[in-house]
């Protein structure tokens, strides 16, 4: 398989160098979720190229920073002290604590039965969510319900971008019409992109993990399709939510 | 892993533990880089104090970010630092899309207008030793190179920019990756 590890490659060093867009962008998603977790090669690859897109970064000229910068830093630590912080989204915190229903898709759709039945997991990915939003490079989005989809039914999104992670959050989704289930699409100027697997929530709970550059992305939609492998393009009928990221 | 990388990993030990001062270490070790590379992608000076002071504020935040076992710390912080430009850039050109930059940012390799910033010997010595990997590589490896990670453009860009198919940019890069590797590998 070395022609597959060789565009395996490729995908990497420009995935390292966030160089990616449109389907390159996508199938590395796709690979680093499906295919290199279980390869120890390519594995190895990544860490070896992320090494060495660190290091680039020293091809730039040192500068000394202004001088306020670390009291900056100092102050916006002290602010916002470790223990007791107010989130800043109280529905989304409700939900990540209660952590009844997971929906794990994009990268963990490889241990998806295991995760939907194994409660410590769940807990685990409601607390990446609290990191995540602990990140002071998170932005809570609010995911809109249009037209006539139920207005208490608001999702929240929340973006890590240390990790690339994308996390959909939601208390009182209605359940989709029988034979269909809800698409999550990320879109910018090249059009609209299915991400993840279809997903149901459970109880009206959606709590969504999605391994993903969301740099790359302007806008969020969900939708609700026939049940099944994703459609090219969002179905524009029936209860959808919106954001802009 | 030399004296430095475990150095580091002592001071990332003791930030998970809350340890101020090991904090303060370790932005002396590395905001000159950091800011350097922010200032040198977004060519801006108020949004690279942002980039540098969100990395680092990542950092107390969620030490438990960087995971030793993938590589080092200098590695995994330049990196986050260059994520947060990259994304600082594009989240600003797709607001307005960008005039030309401006023309005057110092080369990625070559004369050091900055030599006299005071760092630590060993960034120092690493800074060399990637520079003089990227003075091996031929011309067309290096500028993909500088195009996608100092300029944060994307490869379908590039090609655009260049008039090469994107292939051949995929090409280059990985070329230019894979002897870059070999020559920093570390023992």
């Amino acid at each position: 398989m070395t022609e597959d590890h060789e565009r395996i490659d490729e995908l990497l060093a420009g995935y390292v160098l966030l160089s990616l867009s449109g389907e390159d962008a996508a199938e590395a998603d796709r690979i680093l979720a499906e295919h290199v977790p279980s390869c120890g090669r390519c594995r190895a690859t990544l860490n070896e190229l992320q090494a060495v897109s660190g290091d680039l970064a020293l091809a730039a000229a040192p500068v000394d920073p202004p001088e306020t910068l670390l009291p900056r830093i100092h102050r916006a630590i002290d602010e916002v002290p470790l223990a007791g912080r107010t989130p800043r989204r109280g529905a989304l915190v409700a939900v990540a604590a209660s952590a009844v229903a997971l929906v794990a898709l994009g990268g963990l759709s490889l241990v998806l039965g295991n995760r939907l039945s194994d409660a410590q997991t769940r807990a685990g990915t409601a607390l990446e969510i609290l990191s995540a939003m602990r990140s002071p490079g998170a932005q809570p989005v609010n995911v809109i319900p249009q037209d006539e989809t139920p207005p208490e039914s608001g999702m929240v999104e929340v973006s890590a971008p240390d990790v690339r992670r994308l996390y959909i959050a939601a208390e009182y989704c209605p359940e989709p019409a029988p034979g269909r289930a809800y698409q999550l699409w990320l879109g910018n100027d090249d059009g609209w992109e299915p991400v993840g697997e279809m997903f149901w929530p459970e109880d009206g709970v959606v709590l969504l993990e999605l391994e993903v550059d969301v740099a790359r992305y302007d806008e969020i939609w969900i939708t609700e399709e026939a049940a099944g492998p994703p459609p090219s393009e969002p179905n524009t009928d029936g209860p959808s939510w919106f954001g802009s990221l | 892993m030399g004296e430095d990388d475990r150095h580091d990993l002592e001071l990332h030990r003791l930030v998970s533990a809350r340890e101020r001062s090991a904090f303060d270490e370790l932005y002396r070790r590395y905001a000159r880089s950091a800011y350097g590379v922010a200032l040198r992608v977004t060519s801006q000076d108020l949004i690279a104090r942002e980039v540098v002071q969100d990395a680092f504020l990542a950092l107390w935040r969620a030490p438990e970010a960087f995971d030793p076992t993938r590589g080092a710390f200098r590695s995994f912080f330049l990196s986050l630092v260059h994520h947060r430009a990259v994304d600082a850039v594009r989240r600003e050109e797709r607001l307005r899309r960008r005039t030309e930059r401006a023309a005057n940012l110092e080369p990625a390799t070559g004369e050091d207008p900055a030599e006299d910033v005071v760092e630590d010997a060993y960034l120092r010595v690493r800074r060399k030793e990637v520079r003089a990997a990227l003075t091996t590589l031929p011309p067309a490896q290096q500028q993909v190179l500088e195009m996608a990670y100092l300029d944060g453009k994307t490869q379908a860009r590039i090609a655009e920019e260049l008039g090469i198919p994107i292939g051949t940019v995929k090409t280059r890069t990985l070329a230019a990756m894979r002897k870059l590797r070999e020559a920093l590998r570390e023992e």
